[in-house]
C-alpha cells in the first residue's frame, strides 16, 4: 500500500509535469529575434540530431528525391522571402516524389517536401504559410520537446504497470487504464498545441514577410474542400472539420483556418501572393505531378484538384489530365466525356501525342472504331517510338496504316 | 506484387498487440518438373527450377511464389480476374477502392491497370511503364510489359509481366525484384517458368 502511494504521488507529480505545457501561444507578432544557426545541446538533443544527421544521409542518397537544382532552389527562395534571408540559411531542402499533402521539418535542419504540395498550394504566399509552418517547428524545437514528453510519459506507464502488478485487484487495474487513457490523452494534445504554437510563428514570419498572409488560411480552406469532394464521390458521409479524434496529431481543419484567417495582418490583404512566379517556376513540373495525382484513383480529389488549377486558365495539360481521370473510372460515360476532354487538349496543343491515345483508345470502347483508329494513328505518327507503339499498332488495321 | 505499405500510427499503443499477432502462414515447395495449376484457376506452370510459393492471400484468384522471399523477387499469378473486381484485395472498398478491371478494360490498358494498382494501394509517385509490346500468352493474344519503381523502403524495383484476356478475364504474371542485381539474376528463370504456362 505504502508503494502503491509512493508511486501515485510519483506518477501525479510527473503528470503535473507534463501538464504544464505552453497554453496557447502568443498572438501572430513579430516572430522573436532570430539567434543564429543552433548547436545541439545536452545529451537528448545531442542523440536526435545525431539520429537525424544519419536520416538525412540516406535522404540524400534515396531514389525519391528530386534532383532538380532550379525547383529545389525555388522553393528554397520561397522559405527565404517568408522567414527571412539570416533565418533560412540553416535549412537543407530536399523535394521527395510523393503525391500527398505534406511537408516535414526536423531538428537538424532537413525540410522535406513532398510532391504532392505543389498541387494544393497556388502561389508563393500559400507555400510560404506551408514552409513557415514547418519552420516554425524547427525554430521552436518541437522535436525535442516531444522527444521528452513522450518519454516521460511512457516511463510514468511503465512504473505504473509494475506498481499495478502488484496489487492485482480491479479497482487498481481500472485505475491504471484511466492513467494510461490520460497520458495518451495529454501526448496527443500536447503535440496538437505544438502544432498551434508552429501555426503562430508561421503567420508570424508571413506578417513581417512582401507576401500575403490571407493565403495561409486558404490552404486550409481548399484542403477541406479537396476532402469533401473526396469523400462525396466515394459515397462517405461528409466529414467533420471540427472534430477532434482523441489520437488527432493536428487541430481540425476549420480551426485551423479560422485562427489563420484572424491572425492575418488585415492590412497585408492587398500584398502580392505570387501567383504567376509559383506558376512560371511549377510549369515543367506540372504535367507529372498531375499525372502521378490522377493515377491515384481518388476521382472527387483529382477532378477538384484539377478544376481548381484551372481557375486561372485551361490549358492543354490540364485537359488532357481530366481526360486520363475519366478514362481510368471507365464508365460509358466517362468515356464520352474523356473523349471531349482529350478533344480540348488537342485544339490548345496538337502537339501532345498522349492526348490522341487517349482520345483512340477512349473512341474505341464507346464503339467509334474508325475514328479512335484515325486518333491512334495520329499517336503512332507523333511518337513512332512510344513505349506501346507496337500494342497500339495492332489496333490500327495496317493497309490504312500504310497509307 | 509486394505489397508493403510501412505507416507509424499509434506505433507505441500498437506495440503489445503486435506481438500477439504470429505468422502463422504456410508455405510450400513446388518442385522442379511437376506441373502445378495456379491461383486456383485452369493455368498450370512447370517451373524448372524448385520455386517457394508464398503463404498469406492478397486476394482471390492470385497465388505468390518466390526463391529468397518476396521483397527480393516475387512472382504473382492472377488467375482469372473477372470483371468489376480489382487485382487484390482492397483494404477498405469505400475508403481505399482500387481501380477496377471491367469487361471493356483493353489488352493495351493491363499496363495501366497495374500501375493503377501500385500507385493507388502504395501511394506512390514514382512508377514508370518501359515498354509493352503484343505477345501470345496462354495460346491467346496478349502482351508483355515491364515496369520500374520506387517503394516507400527507397529501393528501386523492376517488373516484367505477361498478360491476356480469355472468356472476359483478365490472367497475368508479374515479376518484381530490386534492380540492382536481384533482377537480373531470376528474370531468366521466371521468364522460363511464365514460358511454361498453359491453359488447360
Amino acid at each position: 500500500v505504502r508503494n502503491c502511494a509512493l508511486g501515485a504521488l510519483a506518477i501525479s507529480t510527473v503528470l503535473a509535469g507534463l501538464l504544464a505545457q505552453p497554453a496557447g501561444a502568443a498572438p501572430a507578432s513579430v516572430p522573436p529575434p532570430y539567434t543564429g544557426i543552433y548547436q545541439p545541446h545536452g545529451v537528448d538533443e545531442i542523440g536526435l540530431w545525431r539520429e537525424d544527421d544519419e536520416d538525412e544521409r540516406q535522404l540524400a542518397a534515396s531514389n525519391l528525391v528530386i534532383r532538380d537544382e532550379k525547383l529545389t532552389a525555388y522553393v528554397k527562395k520561397v522559405l527565404c522571402d517568408t522567414v527571412g534571408g539570416d533565418r533560412c540559411k540553416s535549412v537543407r531542402v530536399y523535394i521527395i516524389r510523393e503525391p500527398t499533402f505534406n511537408a516535414s521539418m526536423s531538428p537538424n535542419g532537413t525540410m522535406r517536401v513532398l510532391s504532392g504540395l505543389f498541387l494544393r498550394v497556388r502561389n508563393e504566399a500559400e507555400l510560404g504559410g506551408v514552409l513557415g509552418h514547418e519552420f516554425g517547428h524547427f525554430e521552436s524545437r518541437h522535436s525535442l520537446e516531444i522527444f521528452k514528453a513522450n518519454r516521460s510519459g511512457t516511463d510514468v506507464l511503465a512504473w505504473a504497470a509494475v506498481l499495478a502488478s502488484m496489487s492485482a485487484s480491479y479497482r487498481t487495474q481500472n485505475s491504471y487504464q484511466n492513467l494510461e487513457l490520460s497520458v495518451y490523452g495529454t501526448l496527443f494534445r500536447y503535440k496538437r498545441d505544438q502544432e498551434r504554437e508552429a501555426d503562430m510563428l508561421g503567420i508570424g514570419y508571413l506578417n513581417r514577410s512582401r507576401l500575403r498572409p490571407q493565403a495561409a488560411s486558404k490552404v486550409w480552406q481548399n484542403v477541406m474542400a479537396e476532402i469533401e469532394a473526396s469523400s462525396r464521390v466515394r459515397g462517405l458521409s461528409k466529414p467533420n472539420f471540427n472534430a477532434i479524434a482523441f489520437t488527432a496529431s493536428h487541430p481540425p481543419n476549420a480551426e485551423r483556418a479560422a485562427y489563420l484567417a484572424e491572425l492575418a495582418l488585415p492590412d497585408a490583404a492587398s500584398r502580392d501572393d505570387g501567383g504567376e512566379r509559383y506558376r512560371a517556376a511549377l510549369a515543367p513540373w506540372l504535367p507529372m505531378f498531375l499525372d502521378d495525382q490522377v493515377k491515384l484513383n481518388d476521382f472527387g480529389g483529382s477532378e477538384y484538384l484539377i478544376q481548381s488549377l484551372a481557375e486561372t486558365g485551361w490549358t492543354a495539360q490540364l485537359w488532357f489530365a481530366r481526360g486520363e481521370l475519366y478514362r481510368s473510372r471507365g464508365n460509358q460515360r466517362d468515356m464520352a466525356r474523356a473523349a471531349e476532354f482529350y478533344g480540348h487538349a488537342i485544339e490548345l496543343d496538337p502537339a501532345v501525342a498522349d492526348a490522341y491515345r487517349g482520345l483512340g483508345l477512349s473512341l474505341f470502347k464507346t464503339g467509334q472504331r474508325t475514328e479512335g483508329q484515325q486518333a491512334l494513328r495520329k499517336y503512332l505518327e507523333l511518337k513512332p517510338n512510344a513505349s506501346d507503339a507496337n500494342m497500339i499498332r495492332m489496333m490500327v488495321p495496317k493497309e490504312v496504316s500504310e497509307n | 506484387l509486394i505489397l508493403n505499405r510501412s505507416k507509424t500510427i499509434l506505433a507505441i499503443a500498437l506495440a503489445p498487440a503486435m506481438l500477439c499477432v504470429s505468422q502463422a502462414h504456410a508455405h510450400k515447395l513446388h518442385a522442379r518438373g511437376v506441373a502445378v495449376a495456379v491461383a486456383g484457376s485452369p493455368v498450370t506452370v512447370t517451373p524448372t527450377r524448385d520455386w517457394n510459393q508464398l503463404g498469406g492471400n492478397i486476394g482471390k484468384a492470385t497465388e505468390r511464389w518466390t526463391l529468397d522471399g518476396g521483397q527480393l523477387n516475387d512472382v504473382t499469378f492472377f488467375g482469372g480476374i473477372a470483371p468489376g473486381k480489382p487485382l487484390v484485395k482492397e483494404r477498405s472498398k469505400k475508403r481505399d477502392p482500387l481501380p477496377k478491371f471491367t469487361k471493356d478494360t483493353l489488352l493495351v490498358e493491363v499496363p495501366e491497370l497495374l500501375e493503377g494498382t501500385y500507385r493507388t494501394y502504395k501511394d506512390l509517385a514514382a512508377f514508370q511503364l518501359l515498354s509493352a509490346e503484343p505477345m501470345t500468352f496462354l495460346g491467346h493474344d496478349g502482351v508483355a510489359f515491364s515496369y520500374e519503381f520506387t517503394d516507400a523502403d527507397q529501393l528501386t524495383r523492376k517488373g516484367e509481366a505477361r498478360a491476356t484476356i480469355v472468356g472476359g478475364k483478365l490472367y497475368m504474371i508479374t515479376f518484381d525484384a530490386p534492380r540492382l542485381s536481384y533482377y537480373g539474376k531470376v528474370v531468366g528463370d521466371f521468364r522460363a517458368l511464365a514460358d511454361s504456362a498453359q491453359m488447360r
